[in-house]
């Protein structure tokens, strides 16, 4: 196999990186962003307070939700619940933003029930509470998602012999269930922490303020509104420190393939699920997480369709447009990335040992880490004495998208790609099947299904980025996310509406072209 | 006495109608060809699928509609027999409090039955650091704590050596005749079985197609049989 194509990709993205954040450190301004210590020192306190609760809950009322549906198989509505939680975690940030206030804002659906009822409501969104509200919403999601799957992978032995030994409920929670959750709670509270801790567009819109600010936030302001790009560059360095060593469990949680269903394939009922208890407990909780959900993303299309006319006007086909021209080239761009890496990495594990390939993982999930802004800055500051940044800002947003998008698409790759050389390796080779006809015949009806379904979710991804398209765009070049960012700001809902409801159908197209092609692999979601 | 009485049981595209008996204290062991109904019958005896008619007793107790804890059996399946993050103490542990809150008495009983199947000192493994014969081991010693009158074995020797299996059908065999079980056991290397079983019993599409002492059963000369062992 060649390896050239990955070789180059891969000293092109650590020289990319290296290069912005070198050239960011350099280059000029205030440093006004990181002098002040104490403002700095609050920054991190406030991301880790508002992370670590976001991960927090998410955890629990994912797990829950986790139990609820792995304990009830079959119920009226189950679908459509199911379908609902996979929405909420791909529903890219500032739609999320607009349906919390759609609901929970003063003049949300709740509000109007309190006034309704001669009660009073006040604004209480803004602030901690609105950011844990909407990290919640497509988090724990996320977190019921890998549970679900883990908990589905128990094999039906397992619940026979369970049956047979007369297990209580208790005793199947915490014999059963248990050591399974602890098993994936690590990855997916680290996973969502990170994820938290550089969350944008939620912080930005539903902060209230500087007091809730991250250091994603601070790095924003620092280079939309005071041009600080060493202040930036500081600010990301920090960032970056403190997710390397968040992240550091989280390469083995990301780097392990997904457990292979030990099973019969004969479907097996869990004992658990006559009990009073149990019963009560799971129609609490999924009625709880259905309205949780369910209350937002109705807000969406009932705003939306009510102001469908706002999408006539002229800067919202412009936004599409602009949108789709950076979303569908950084969809492909980050697959082909990602392809490239992870066929070098299969050729170096086949010879030169594990650690080496094992590396080349690492410089996709170093992804996770780079602050987007940050890598756009730094490409900012680098170009600027070469070319006018702004005159390629299309692709340079291309870029910067497809390398965020980086860690998620080699996710989807790689596993089926080293599948296809540990289990056909030796019969290709003794084929003779070599270079493109090997490509053709072996690896792509493997690969096709991963391929496409990184693609829609890299593409899904920076449909729903806000930072880098704002950076460089500004109100020139406005996708979907800005426009919807700026009508949210002068409080436009109506003209928001509009927006969010076609950022959430394209979203949702993409979302239903992975569904179709993947086995449930689907772990990403737009900043 | 098992008694299986028109037992029935289907589904859209294959249904099974059992017939059998077999004394207490007896072996019977099942063979015939895989997708005949062999796991189907111990699953259906076990509690874990349910029958449309007809029904299932043991010493005149009907079983039909007790679920499976209720039930005076143990079922070993060919995988999957242990829990894989607890260790074998504790897999075998659960045979005597499924809450796995055990008294000083039931944790000497449960170094007692691990001495039995010869695997003292081996307690505290898990599952992966077991042998696949060690594993079936494992949970023959729950199936000893458990102290069930009947014993259900659904191919667990499957995949082991030849030696280690005879090994393995003896050992059930000890077990049996000190305790007094009565046994039904899924197995297709029928050689094994003929010396210990005082029954074979021959499952083809879903039905009971020879029952009798094991040399009889290989002796007949039904079509299905003389298929099954290609004569």
């Amino acid at each position: 196999m060649n390896r050239l194509p990955g070789i180059i990709v891969l000293v092109a993205v650590v020289a990319l990186v290296g290069a912005a954040l070198v050239g960011l450190a350099e280059a000029g301004g205030s440093g006004g962003s990181f002098g002040r210590t104490a403002y700095v020192a609050r920054l991190v306190w406030m991301g880790f307070v508002q992370a670590g609760l976001s991960a927090l809950l998410s955890v629990v009322l994912g797990a829950a939700i986790a139990l609820a549906l792995a304990r009830r198989p079959a119920f009226f509505g189950r679908g459509v619940l199911v379908t609902a939680l996979n929405v909420a975690t791909v529903l890219p940030a500032i739609v999320t933003v607009f349906a919390v206030v759609a609901v929970f804002g003063r003049s949300g659906w709740i509000g109007d029930l309190f006034r309704a009822l001669g009660l009073g409501y006040g604004s209480w969104i803004y602030g901690l509470q609105g950011i844990l509200v909407a990290h919640v919403f497509f988090n724990a999601p996320l977190a019921a998602r890998v549970f679900l799957a883990a908990l589905s992978a128990i094999s039906p032995e397992q619940w026979r012999i369970a049956a047979q030994l007369g297990m209580p409920p208790g005793a199947v929670f915490r014999l059963i269930d248990w050591p399974v959750l602890r098993r994936e709670a690590p990855g997916i509270a680290a996973l969502i922490f990170l994820a938290c801790f550089t969350s944008l567009a939620v912080v930005l819109a539903l902060g209230g303020g500087p007091g809730n600010a991250t250091l994603e936030v601070a790095i924003f302001e620092a280079l939309r509104f005071e041009a600080d790009f060493r202040g930036a560059a500081v600010l990301a360095l920090l960032q970056l420190g403190i997710c390397a060593v968040i992240v550091a469990p989280l390469v083995f949680f990301l780097g392990r393939r997904p457990p292979e269903a030990m099973s019969t394939g004969v479907f097996a009922e869990r004992p658990d699920r006559a009990s009073r208890a149990t019963r009560w407990i799971d129609r609490v909780v999924l009625s709880v997480s259905a309205a949780l959900v369910g209350a937002p993303l109705a807000a969406v299309a009932v705003a939306g369709i009510a102001s469908l006319g706002a999408l006539r006007d002229p800067a919202v086909p412009r936004a599409l447009v602009a949108s789709l021209a950076i979303g569908l080239p950084a969809g492909l761009l980050s697959a082909l990335l990602a392809l490239a890496l992870a066929t070098l990495g299969r050729s170096l594990r086949a010879k030169a040992g594990r650690r080496l390939a094992d590396g080349i993982g690492l410089v996709a999930i170093l992804m996770l880490v780079v602050s987007p802004l940050a890598l756009s800055a730094g490409l900012f500051v680098v170009l600027r004495p070469l070319v006018d940044p702004f005159s390629v800002a299309l692709p340079l947003i291309v870029l910067v998208n497809a390398l965020v998008a980086l860690p998620f698409t080699y996710r989807q790759i790689e596993p089926p790609l080293l599948v296809a050389g540990e289990r056909y390796g030796n019969l290709a080779d003794s084929l003779r099947l070599r270079g493109l006809a090997r490509l053709r015949i072996v690896d792509w009806p493997l690969l096709r299904g991963p391929l496409i379904v990184a693609i829609a979710m890299a593409t899904a991804l920076s449909l729903g980025d806000l930072g880098v398209a704002a950076f460089f765009g500004g109100s020139r070049f406005a996708t979907l996310p800005v426009l919807l960012y700026e009508r949210l700001g002068a409080y436009r809902l109506d003209d928001a509406a509009a927006v969010a409801l076609l950022l959430t159908l394209l979203t949702l197209v993409l979302f239903v072209i992975a569904q179709r092609w993947s086995n449930g692999g689907w772990i990403a979601r737009p900043r | 006495m098992l008694v299986l009485d028109r037992l029935a049981l289907t589904w859209p595209d294959f249904s099974v109608l059992y017939d059998l008996a077999v004394p207490r204290g007896a072996l019977c062991s099942l063979i015939g060809p895989s997708g005949g109904g062999k796991t189907t019958l111990l699953q259906a005896v076990a509690g874990f699928a349910r029958p449309v008619s007809g029904s299932v007793s043991f010493d005149g107790v009907d079983l039909t509609r007790l679920p499976p804890a209720d039930r005076p059996l143990t079922i070993l399946f060919q995988e999957h027999n242990l829990f894989p993050h607890l260790t074998a103490a504790q897999n075998i542990g659960l045979g005597l409090d499924p809450r796995l809150r055990l008294t000083a008495l039931q944790q000497r009983q449960v170094e007692e039955a691990l001495a039995r199947v010869d695997l003292a000192g081996l307690g505290r493994r898990r599952p992966a650091e077991l042998s696949g014969g060690q594993r079936q081991r494992v949970a023959i010693a729950r199936a000893i704590v458990r102290d069930k009158p009947l014993m259900l074995l659904d191919e667990p020797f499957t995949g082991l050596d030849p030696g280690l299996r005879q090994d393995m059908i003896a050992l059930v065999d000890t077990l049996r005749r000190e305790r007094g079980l009565t046994v039904l056991m899924a197995i297709h290397t029928p050689a094994d079985a003929a010396t210990v079983s005082e029954l074979m019993a021959f499952i083809d599409e879903g039905r009971v197609a020879a029952v009798g002492p094991p040399a009889e059963v290989l002796a007949m000369r039904i079509p299905a049989l003389d298929r099954y062992f290609r004569r």
